[in-house]
This record gives C-alpha cells, sequence and structure tokens, in this order.
C-alpha cells in the first residue's frame, strides 16, 4: 500500500516543460493544469472580451458594409489573437474589412480557433462567437455587389473637388443625407465602445441652415480623420467651430465618424473630445458634413484666435491658492501617510523603519533630540570574510579598530620589564646596607 | 554628475543618510569621480534615479575623503566603484555568482540590469530576506578577482 501512495504522490510532482499562455501572459509550468486555474480564468474571460469587441466591429461592417478607399486601407489592421496574424486590408476588395470578414469565416481561422479552445480552456458553445458563419459572408457579399452597382455613377462626381456654389447636386445629396439619418441603425453606445467619445445629437434643422452658405468640398465616402489635415489651417479650427461657422466661409471641417472610423480605432486617435465628436452617415456617398452645437456664438470668453484665456487658467488660480496652504511634508514621511499602505511587517528592518518614523516625526514636533546617534555609529554590515551574524561582524570590525591604536601606543612608550622583587627582600636589601 | 545625485563625504552624513531612507533601497557607490568605471556607472545610476525613485535613493560617496576611511574599512571595499545595498539601515547581500555577496562590484552593462538588481533587491527585502539572488544572467554581471583579507 505504501509503493501505490509513493506512485501517487509521483504523479501528481511530475514536473511539465514551462510553456508560455497567451492569455495570461506568463510562463508555467503547469501543463494541463494551468488552464483550470482561476486566474487563468479571470485573465481567458478578459482576453476574450477584448476579442469580442474588436469582432463586434467588424460584424458592423457585415451589415453595412461601405467601400474602403485605397489610401486608407493601410491604417486598418486587425489582430486575430487565435490564428497570431495580422490581416491587413491592404489588398482586399473594394469593400471595407473585406480581409478580415473573409479571415473570420475561413477554415484554417475555425481550425485554430478550435486549437485555442482546447488549449486555453473556452467555452466550446460559444465558438461561433468568434467566427462568421458562411451564410453571413454570402449575404454581405450580395450586400456588396448592390452597392458597387449603386456608387459607380456617382463616384465620378465625387471624385472632384468643386469650389464655389454648385449647390443643385449637393442639396440633394445633403438632402438624401438627412433623411437618410433618420433611417440608420447607427447604435450611439456601441460607437461610444469603440471610439471613446460621446457622440453629440444631430439637430437636422441646424444642418439644414448652416450648410446653405457652404462653399464645398464634396469628399465622398469615409474620411479618415487624419487627412483633415491637408485642409488649409485658416480653414481648420481648432476648439470653438461654432463661433466661426456661422461668421466666416471656410473650407468646411471634416469630422466625421464615418463607418471605417467607427471600427478601427487606431485611425480615429486625432480626436479633440466631446466637442468635435458628432452624428453619423450610414449610407455610402453622402458627406458628412457636421456642426459641433447648436448654441449661438460665445463672444464674451473669446477663443484662441483672439487671444482670450484658456478655460484651464481660472481654475489653476484656485489650485495654486489651495496648493500653497498645504504644508510641504518630507519624502520618507510623505510615503507613509499614503492612505491605505499596509507595508508588509516581515519585511526587513521594519521595527527600525516603525522606530525610526516616529523619532523623525518627533523631531518635526520639536520635542526629541536625536540621542542614539553617536559618532562611532556602524550600521550592521554583513562583511565578506565573516563567520556568524552580522552583529558580530560589527563587534569585530570595532575591536579590530580598537587595536590599531593600542599597536601604536604600546611602541610609543615601552614600559620597562623589571624582575618582580617583593617586599621582603627589598626589606631584607636595605636592612642588609 | 553630482548635481543629480547627491555626494556623500563625511561619516555623518552616510549616516543620516542610511538612517533616515525608510522603506526604500538605499544604493551607496563608493568610487572616485574621476575613474572611469566609476564615471560609467554614474552615468547609469544619474539616468535611472528618477525611474527607481519611488523604491530606492541613490548617494554616491567619495572614498577619497578622510572621513569615509572608516567605512571603507568597514565594508571592505579594496576595488571601485563598489555599490553597497540598504533597506532601513539593514545591509542587502545578493548573490551574483561572484565571490563578494555583500556589494556590488564594478558597473552595469545598461539601466535596465540595474534597475532589475534595486528591483530584485526590494522585492526580497519586502519580502523579509536579507539576501536575494541576482536576476542578472552570469554574462552580464561583472568579474573580478577578490583578494584574501590578509594578502
Amino acid at each position: 500500500m505504501n509503493a501505490m501512495n509513493e506512485k501517487k504522490i509521483n504523479n501528481n510532482k511530475k514536473k511539465c516543460e514551462f510553456e508560455f499562455c497567451k492569455v495570461c501572459n506568463l510562463n508555467h509550468d503547469k501543463g494541463h493544469r494551468h488552464k483550470y486555474f482561476p486566474n487563468h480564468k479571470k485573465s481567458l474571460s478578459a482576453f476574450l472580451s477584448r476579442f469580442q469587441s474588436k469582432l463586434a466591429d467588424i460584424r458592423f461592417f457585415l451589415k453595412n458594409p461601405s467601400v474602403l478607399r485605397p489610401e486608407h486601407a493601410s491604417r486598418n489592421r486587425f489582430w486575430c489573437v487565435f490564428c497570431d496574424a495580422d490581416i491587413d486590408e491592404i489588398s482586399s476588395s473594394f469593400a471595407c474589412s473585406a480581409n478580415a470578414i473573409n479571415h473570420l469565416a475561413s477554415e484554417d481561422h475555425v481550425k485554430n480557433l478550435k486549437h485555442f479552445l482546447w488549449k486555453y480552456g473556452g467555452e466550446m458553445n460559444h465558438m461561433d462567437a468568434y467566427r462568421i458563419l458562411e451564410a453571413d459572408v454570402a449575404k454581405w457579399e450580395k450586400n456588396c455587389k448592390s452597392l458597387v452597382n449603386e456608387a459607380a455613377p456617382s463616384n465620378d462626381r465625387s471624385n472632384m473637388l468643386q469650389v464655389g456654389p454648385s449647390n443643385d447636386i449637393r442639396n440633394e445629396l445633403k438632402n438624401k443625407n438627412i433623411n437618410d439619418f433618420e433611417n440608420c441603425t447607427f447604435d450611439p453606445i456601441k460607437s461610444n465602445l469603440s471610439n471613446g467619445v460621446m457622440p453629440l445629437h444631430y439637430f437636422t434643422n441646424e444642418y439644414q441652415i448652416s450648410h446653405s452658405g457652404l462653399s464645398a468640398d464634396t469628399n465622398v465616402g469615409p474620411f479618415v480623420h487624419d487627412a483633415i489635415f491637408s485642409i488649409p489651417a485658416d480653414a481648420w479650427i481648432s476648439n470653438d467651430l461654432a463661433v466661426d461657422w456661422n461668421s466666416q466661409q471656410p473650407l468646411p471641417y471634416k469630422n466625421l465618424i464615418s463607418s471605417s472610423d467607427l471600427s478601427y480605432r487606431g485611425v480615429s486617435q486625432g480626436y479633440q473630445g466631446g466637442g468635435m465628436v458628432n452624428g453619423v452617415t450610414s449610407s455610402q456617398g453622402s458627406h458628412n458634413i457636421t456642426q459641433t452645437s447648436a448654441t449661438p456664438p460665445k463672444k464674451a470668453g473669446g477663443n484662441v484666435h483672439t487671444g482670450g484665456p484658456p478655460p484651464w487658467f481660472e481654475a489653476t488660480e484656485e489650485n495654486h491658492l489651495s496648493a500653497e496652504l498645504k504644508p510641504i511634508s518630507s519624502s520618507f514621511i510623505s510615503l507613509s501617510n499614503k492612505p491605505g499602505k499596509k507595508l508588509n511587517p516581515k519585511r526587513v528592518g521594519a521595527a527600525w523603519a516603525e522606530r525610526r518614523k516616529i523619532e523623525l516625526e518627533m523631531e518635526k514636533r520639536g520635542e526629541i533630540v536625536k540621542s542614539d546617534c553617536d559618532d562611532n555609529w556602524l550600521p550592521n554590515f554583513g562583511r565578506v570574510w565573516q563567520s556568524g551574524s552580522r552583529k558580530e561582524s560589527r563587534k569585530e570590525f570595532e575591536k579590530e579598530k580598537q587595536k590599531l591604536p593600542k599597536v601604536e601606543s604600546h611602541s610609543e612608550m615601552p614600559l620597562k620589564i623589571k624582575p618582580y622583587i617583593s617586599k621582603r627582600m627589598r626589606r631584607d636589601a636595605s636592612e642588609s646596607e | 554628475m553630482s548635481y543629480v545625485l547627491t555626494t556623500l563625504t563625511k561619516k555623518k552624513e552616510i549616516d543620516s543618510i542610511i538612517r533616515d531612507t525608510i522603506d526604500k533601497v538605499l544604493v551607496l557607490r563608493f568610487g572616485r569621480a574621476s575613474d572611469a568605471g566609476c564615471l560609467h556607472l554614474d552615468d547609469l545610476l544619474s539616468k535611472s534615479a528618477r525611474e527607481v525613485s519611488k523604491f530606492a535613493t541613490i548617494a554616491l560617496v567619495d572614498i577619497d575623503s578622510e572621513d569615509v576611511q572608516v567605512y571603507i574599512k568597514y565594508f571592505d571595499i579594496s576595488l571601485i566603484p563598489s555599490t553597497i545595498f540598504f533597506f532601513n539601515a539593514h545591509h542587502m547581500k545578493m548573490d551574483s555568482g561572484t565571490a563578494d555577496h555583500t556589494k556590488w562590484i564594478g558597473a552595469f552593462h545598461t539601466k535596465q540590469d540595474f534597475i532589475d538588481v534595486v528591483e530584485a533587491i526590494f522585492r526580497g527585502a519586502m519580502k523579509g530576506k536579507m539576501i536575494v539572488n541576482c536576476p542578472l544572467p552570469q554574462e552580464r554581471i561583472p568579474k573580478y578577482q577578490l583578494l584574501y583579507k590578509d594578502l
């Protein structure tokens, strides 16, 4: 029976080679057991949900195909975690994220997905969440084809930059845009997640009014944010769009969240926060100029161009006052005052640290005078060639230190060594004399 | 380098910095500002001082000053630059495969090596260990010959 028990123990202690878990991002030697550990399970759910959100963007395209401009294609990349491969859109067909959709429907991807789930222990029944079914791909392709047919006649017009009033065509398109907006299936919450920015509500009335005075630039289709920098600087107003929209007649500011921007976060990094993000177009072939807000232009505060103070200045004045009142604390005390940080009581020198902290605080308050730091204080140092504890090494050192001056004094005052003469002998000697 | 890192020349200063650095690793470099090896190390130290500032304090000790000779004898410093680590006034040893575990002799290859060493010391100290293992691979540890004490 003992032999059997030993065998069991031995089996449990079998050591596995180190392997890398890409979910937890660490190396482990537990082999297959690793995927059942709770930490791994937590990391796995986080990992998969991150990937899911990227997939959600692609699924949006599946339902709403739109044209991908070749110059923007290079920015749209997607890393498939199951296949460990980048899928970019450089050689993709005309539609946005075609390569990604095709990849997610491919057999290889499914194989890799299965292998991943086996290796890292995901739920096998949720497999469909990480791939695209062939039926959906077929539907998407049909949609794409119809899109191409629609876009063909309008493409010629769109590629030309038209300056000057050419209202008829654009009005038509604009109206189409407005009408389409009501029909669009844009989900503001979803796009929030992918952009991280709140879209402002889109007032169709203001849109119509403000666009009547526009000299235009009809750039059709998805327009990536970064391309805005090609518009001349004086036309591009940084912050206060509402102010200059009505007062000047610049080239319109193209801040657009088109369907392509929604999905590729990396592309739309240049957003300036809440003020800029606005309505969305879902249909291809419309221009996407939207106004940031409906409020009348603010003249009181001024802006960057009129030389007014930046809004954060008022805030900092208050901060300055409060900062001066705060007492300046020394670095080591402030470290210890961090709320909620309890240091390991078993750490090296914990007792010393506590005592010293108290001493320092008392010194600050002026109560105690440094008493135990004398000139000959030495830290406990584990010396190189010592044996025994560190305290002993210090004692050894001090002994050595004391030996040196003693040796010197010996040589200075050589003692005369005389034989011992007892008192009796001295007495006898004196008596005899 | 001394405009970034404090240079200590008196025993009292060394004492006070050892006693006052609480819950942070104290890195004391013993050497000369004119020595090439020390300059290399000092450069690394000053560049990484800010990065480790949350858990380590770095100071330089000039071994040519009279006052610190007692420390040089106490710490057995014969080769420079020598770096000694303290935590809460306790001396921390590091086993890097060399003969002398009480100090680090020589410079480091990169800033990251230095930061790794200080991190290893900090982690060990927080766990209560007074001697830690060196996280660097052997080829990145400067080698030297240690003279036996009575030679």
